[in-house]
């Protein structure tokens, strides 16, 4: 089966649309909008429409629908737990980011070589892409727990007495989360380097600059736009996840968990629509800053 | 790839080599060791204390997964809502990837916005409103609305791949077709459709793969009538019977392998970012 040229922009949601309407083909506006009505329409009922109902709720009183009040944003910020919430959700994803990234360009720099065996590594990047992030967690969990494999293994080291506690600790939900969120990096980094002119390396090299220096001057800098858009794809998964916190986080909740805990266990459903609506702004403040950032860094 | 240089046939064991190969194997060690344990766990009859593998191996909790975990039935509404999840997407994109892709539309960029605005924010974020907003109209608990509210997910994402395919489509064998003395509904059905053919099955293939591992929009409107396999997963662990768990992220691991295998030759790698999963 061959899969949809071009699902790649579709996906990435870069610039699939920017698609010139062919001339000959849709004069009239009135099918046009018809057209677009079954679409849009869904995306107003679900998205928009939930959207509202999310900002209403969070303005009015605790147990009512509408009406306006400060009170769920002011208990929200004012309570030492919620705050840590949010302060958590911003912690992980800035080192699930920044591992990623530490993952993904040593990675990069071996896979872009042939060798045998290549392309299953490149699958194995996209497999926690394809799996469900709550199975990912079932064994993430069983893998990094006590009596994992992975503490077996640590225990056969001498000096090691006694299990390194992994899971449901913070930098135990760090290293779940590169595993679910790198492959954002990791792909577009390799893709941007395999997209760097052997000509330009080749160069450099010739001119007697060493492998580092290389790869310090030339290949990162030009690999960057793709480091960086990759990574702002995991930062916005990361921000976002919500099974891995939600089955090995333990004690820790970011505000993804504690949005589900305060309003579906708690029924404060007022008070969790007031930290979604938080939890939403910031994710857009923190787009919309990163993007208006690499403008500026690349005036072209 | 060209002849980067001879570093590379100096010594066998050279340290760059040394260490490629160590990245690489703990990388392979990383990514798997977490989903060979679940298998383990899920055949490992009895598995106790600080030991590899377990002490006795049975398909025990399999049975106890269909027995006590009632997965027959709830791999039924998995796969139930997964289709119907799939049907109203394609339905809905349908019409709107064709124009988005081939008729003049005003306020292009602002529509595009918003099609990929669901895409920007953290799913939870709005699944309140969804489940606020279905609770008023009374689908919560039912398998409409249970697919229903996956569509939230899904039909951006087959917006964005239908309107991509369809712009594809050449306008000379269109026109050609016309010239030909073809009428439109053949033109549609012998032309455009065959075309398509590809951009659909894959939205449709995503749809279904994003729908039946859904796992947030799932909690937040499921209910006794409608619990799905990821659901499930989660109230299995939660009530800590974890080798059961293991049992069924098996049976929830298998269509997502398959559009693995499926894909693997056909779409290079970076061409999959996103959008397959709930997060």
């Amino acid at each position: 089966m061959k899969l949809a040229e071009g699902s790649s922009t579709a996906i990435l949601g870069t610039d699939a649309l920017r698609i010139r309407p062919r001339f000959g083909v849709g004069r009239s506006p009135l099918i046009t909008f018809l057209l677009l009505l079954p679409g849009f329409g869904a995306i107003a009922f679900l998205f928009l429409l939930p959207l509202w109902l999310v900002i209403q709720l969070s303005f009015a009183p605790e147990g009512t629908d509408a009406g306006f009040t400060l009170d769920n944003y002011a208990a929200f910020l004012g309570s030492p737990t919620l705050r840590g919430a949010l302060f958590l959700t911003i912690e992980l994803a800035v080192f699930a980011t920044l591992f990623s990234i530490v993952l993904s360009v040593p990675l990069a720099l071996v896979l872009r070589r042939p060798f045998r065996g290549n392309r299953l590594f490149r699958l194995l990047i996209l497999l926690p892409l394809m799996i469900p992030a709550l199975v990912s967690a079932v064994g993430l969990r069983l893998f990094w727990g006590d009596v994992g494999w992975a503490n077996l293994t640590i225990q056969l080291l001498p000096f090691v007495d006694g299990p390194i506690r992994v899971v449901f600790t913070v930098p135990g939900l760090v290293l779940f989360y590169v595993w679910l969120f790198f492959p954002f990096t990791a792909l577009l980094t390799l893709a941007a380097l395999e997209g760097v002119d052997p000509a330009i390396e080749e160069a450099a090299e010739v001119s007697g600059a060493s492998r580092w220096r290389v790869l310090r001057h030339v290949l990162l800098p030009l690999a960057m736009p793709g480091i960086l858009a990759g990574s702002v794809l995991t930062f916005i998964e990361a921000f976002g996840a919500f099974s891995i916190p939600l089955i090995a986080g333990g004690d820790n909740r970011p505000l993804s968990v504690q949005i589900y805990t305060v309003s579906a266990i708690f029924l404060h459903w007022n008070q969790g629509a007031a930290m979604s609506v938080v939890m939403g702004a910031a994710q857009i403040i923190f787009l919309v800053t990163y993007f208006r950032l690499l403008r500026r860094q690349q005036p072209a | 790839m060209t002849q980067l240089p001879a570093v590379y046939g100096r010594s066998i064991w050279n340290g760059r080599r040394l260490l490629s190969y160590t990245l690489l194997l703990a990388f392979l060690l990383y990514m798997l060791a977490p989903l060979v344990i679940i298998a383990v766990s899920s055949f490992g009859k009895s598995w106790f204390g600080p030991t590899f593998l377990p002490q006795d191996w049975g398909l025990d909790w399999y049975a106890w997964a269909a027995s006590i975990g009632n997965i027959p039935e709830v791999l039924k509404n998995s796969l139930v809502i997964a289709a119907l999840a799939v049907v109203m997407s394609l339905a809905l994109a349908a019409p709107t990837a064709w124009a988005l892709g081939r008729r003049r539309v005003p306020f292009r960029s602002g529509l595009n916005t918003l099609v990929l605005l669901p895409k920007m924010l953290p799913p939870i974020a709005f699944a309140l409103g969804v489940a606020k907003l279905f609770y008023a109209i009374g689908v919560v608990d039912t398998l409409f609305g249970v697919a229903l509210a996956h569509v939230t997910i899904t039909l951006p994402f087959a917006i964005l791949v239908m309107s991509s395919t369809f712009a594809g489509i050449d306008d000379r064998l269109i026109e050609a077709a016309e010239v030909c003395g073809s009428r439109p509904w053949r033109t549609f059905l012998w032309v455009i459709l065959p075309l398509a053919m590809p951009g659909i099955l894959s939205a449709a293939i995503f749809v279904f793969t994003t729908s039946y591992n859904e796992f947030t929009l799932t909690l937040l409107t499921y209910g006794p009538h409608t619990v799905t396999l990821p659901v499930k997963t989660y109230l299995v662990i939660g009530d800590g019977f974890v080798p059961v768990g293991s049992a069924i992220s098996m049976i929830l691991l298998v269509p997502s392998l398959l559009v693995l295998l499926l894909i693997q030759g056909q779409l290079k790698p970076d061409k999959l970012i996103g959008g397959l999963k709930g997060v």
